[in-house]
């Protein structure tokens, strides 16, 4: 194709793209002006006040100093839940994929269609029974009773046995004859597959950082409560806060993990390539 | 997998040494509060020793009108979503391939931002954003070709419509993430052989390009599928944890929670439990269709 023809095609595919861009990127902006709106201004039609008249950082600073739901407490609860929830599913399931990927043993197909199985039903349909027996081993109202069920992973385990069984079989077998024991030999390949760690884990995280039911059951001491929970509070008409302290909790939601989506994006699409299609 | 024993040289144990952490909170966190659903659907709603009752929830439910609108409203919401995110994906993606490299990333970026973004400040930006008279919907589609302004989630014709394009909104371009890896990674070789067979884009699409992604189309229609019948935040800000009018937008998640809110709990695990069967057939569907591919 001559360079002149590829210059018109990825013009013309731009073009297309744009109304899509459009229809995602408008309510974004739209939600961040709209931490700088007063409610009044908030409720005209989208196309007659879409910039807000003044930038005044007053509802951020409402927010921030804890006078709608205690901000930080719950900030903070949302990043060590989903960091301790991935960090858990990451290592589980990398061990498990292992042994999957690289070992026969009786039983296997059988564990493994178990793991397929854990995919398919939805952890929210069981919310009551584990609430239930959360409390009843003592994690009611802590942030462990919502950060230790996520860690069991029907997708972790597929994903980890796909990533190991690329691993060269002759590294495994040269850590074996250098005299490492079975722990070893794991924890040598790890470094192999680390972008394979980090992609599943930055999933994981975003996952848990959504999750609104498990934690709505289990939590209820405020200062305790994660951050859809606090949204729900916000959003919720009774409470009558400013639209605009919504938005500025509702960006601040989006910030950690577009951030980290960011940092990991070409890491985690070069480990879904290789795997997709082999 | 004859290579099996030169592979675990020794102890029999040791893959079990790794399954071991899994095993255990699978245990703990699936199967017995799994269990403890089986048997609260068998009891009567109450605190401690209740009483036995046999098939009764779900006799109840077999009569419950509610119970069959949520299914129905479930099935119709998660197909739908399946049937309009994954071509659309496929299209998007196609489209980024043919757009400027060095855009790519930052396009694909800006297209998923949804799915970065917890469901309920979705679900409110989708409200204000499109929603209502003033929404663009409205304003920009349904007004100017002469229709009166729909409410998209007081209406019970809409509201499930309104579900359905906010799971498209969310999810398409996450989607479209994973079937643009998917496609970069089909060897070239592939299309340049296609190439010599014949010249037509469509057919090199259809005979390359759709069949090596088929692993891909399946997680993601899996992926789908899953979620569709997990949702909750996304329906619970947009209707307020009721169904809607006339429970157009009645979800088999928001029926269990409802269940729960008035402490039923017994007819709530019935729900879930009724479910499995269903559950265990996708399954079986799944792993069909992969053995064909593979």
């Amino acid at each position: 194709m001559s360079g002149q023809g590829k210059t018109q095609r990825g013009a013309l595919s731009l073009l297309l793209l744009c109304p899509f861009l459009l229809a995602v990127l408008v309510p974004f902006l739209w939600m961040v002006l709209g931490i700088f709106k007063t409610n009044n201004e908030f409720f005209q039609p989208l196309g007659k006040a879409f910039f807000p008249v003044n930038y005044e950082w007053q509802n951020v600073n409402e927010l921030l100093d804890g006078k709608w739901v205690p901000f930080w407490d719950v900030f903070g609860n949302s990043l060590v839940v989903s960091f301790g929830q991935a960090l858990g599913a990451v290592t589980l399931s990398a061990m498990a994929g292992y042994a999957f990927a690289r070992f026969t043993f009786s039983g296997k197909r059988l564990l493994f269609v178990l793991a397929v199985a854990l995919i398919l039903v939805p952890r929210q349909l069981f919310a009551v029974p584990l609430f239930s027996w959360v409390n009843e081993i003592g994690l009611s109202d802590s942030l462990f009773g919502v950060m230790l069920p996520g860690v069991v992973t029907g997708l972790g385990v597929i994903y980890f046995t796909q990533v190991f069984r690329q691993v060269p079989e002759e590294y495994l077998q040269a850590a074996r004859i250098c005299g490492a024991t079975e722990l070893r030999v794991f924890l040598t390949v790890l470094p192999l597959v680390w972008p394979a760690l980090l992609s599943y884990g930055m999933i994981h995280f975003i996952l848990t950082w959504h999750e609104q039911l498990v934690p709505m059951l289990v939590l209820t001491t405020e200062t305790k409560q994660t951050l859809p929970l606090a949204l729900a509070k916000l959003y919720d008409v009774s409470q009558r806060t400013p639209q605009g302290v919504q938005m500025a909790a509702s960006t601040f939601a989006v910030i950690p993990t577009a951030v980290l989506f960011a940092l990991c994006y070409r890491k985690f699409r070069s480990s879904l390539s290789d795997m997709l299609v082999h | 997998m004859a290579a099996g024993d030169q592979r675990t040289p020794g102890a029999r144990w040791t893959p079990f040494f790794f399954l071991l952490p899994f095993l255990f909170f699978l245990l703990l966190f699936w199967v017995i509060p799994l269990i403890g659903g089986v048997q609260m659907s068998l009891h009567a709603n109450g605190v401690g020793q209740a009483k036995y009752i046999g098939f009764a929830h779900y006799k109840a439910l077999a009569n419950d009108e509610r119970y069959f609108t949520a299914l129905r409203n479930s099935f119709v919401y998660t197909l739908a979503s399946v049937v309009v995110i994954v071509p659309l994906a496929l299209w998007l993606a196609h489209l980024l391939r043919a757009s400027f490299r060095r855009l790519r990333p930052v396009l694909t970026f800006a297209l998923l931002l949804p799915a970065l973004t917890p469901p309920s400040v979705l679900a409110v930006l989708f409200v204000m954003v499109f929603h209502g008279r003033n929404g663009l919907l409205n304003q920009l589609f349904v007004m100017p070709l002469g229709f009166e302004p729909i409410n998209w989630l007081k209406d019970p014709d809409f509201i499930l419509s309104g579900l359905v394009l906010q799971t498209v909104w969310r999810w398409t371009g996450f989607m479209t993430f994973f079937i643009l890896a998917g496609m970069e990674g089909i060897p070239r070789v592939y299309y340049e052989a296609a190439r010599l067979a014949t010249g037509s884009r469509w057919r090199q699409f259809w005979h390359v390009t759709l069949p090596q992604l088929r692993p891909v189309l399946l997680f993601v229609a899996v992926y789908l599928v899953v979620d569709g019948f997990s949702l909750f935040s996304g329906a619970y800000v947009l209707l307020g944890g009721s169904g809607g009018t006339a429970d157009a937008g009645l979800l088999t998640v928001t029926y269990v929670f409802l269940k729960t809110r008035f402490f039923d709990y017994g007819s709530a695990s019935a729900i879930s439990i009724s479910l499995l069967p269903l559950m265990v057939l996708a399954l079986f569907g799944c792993l069909f269709l992969r053995r064909r591919t593979v």
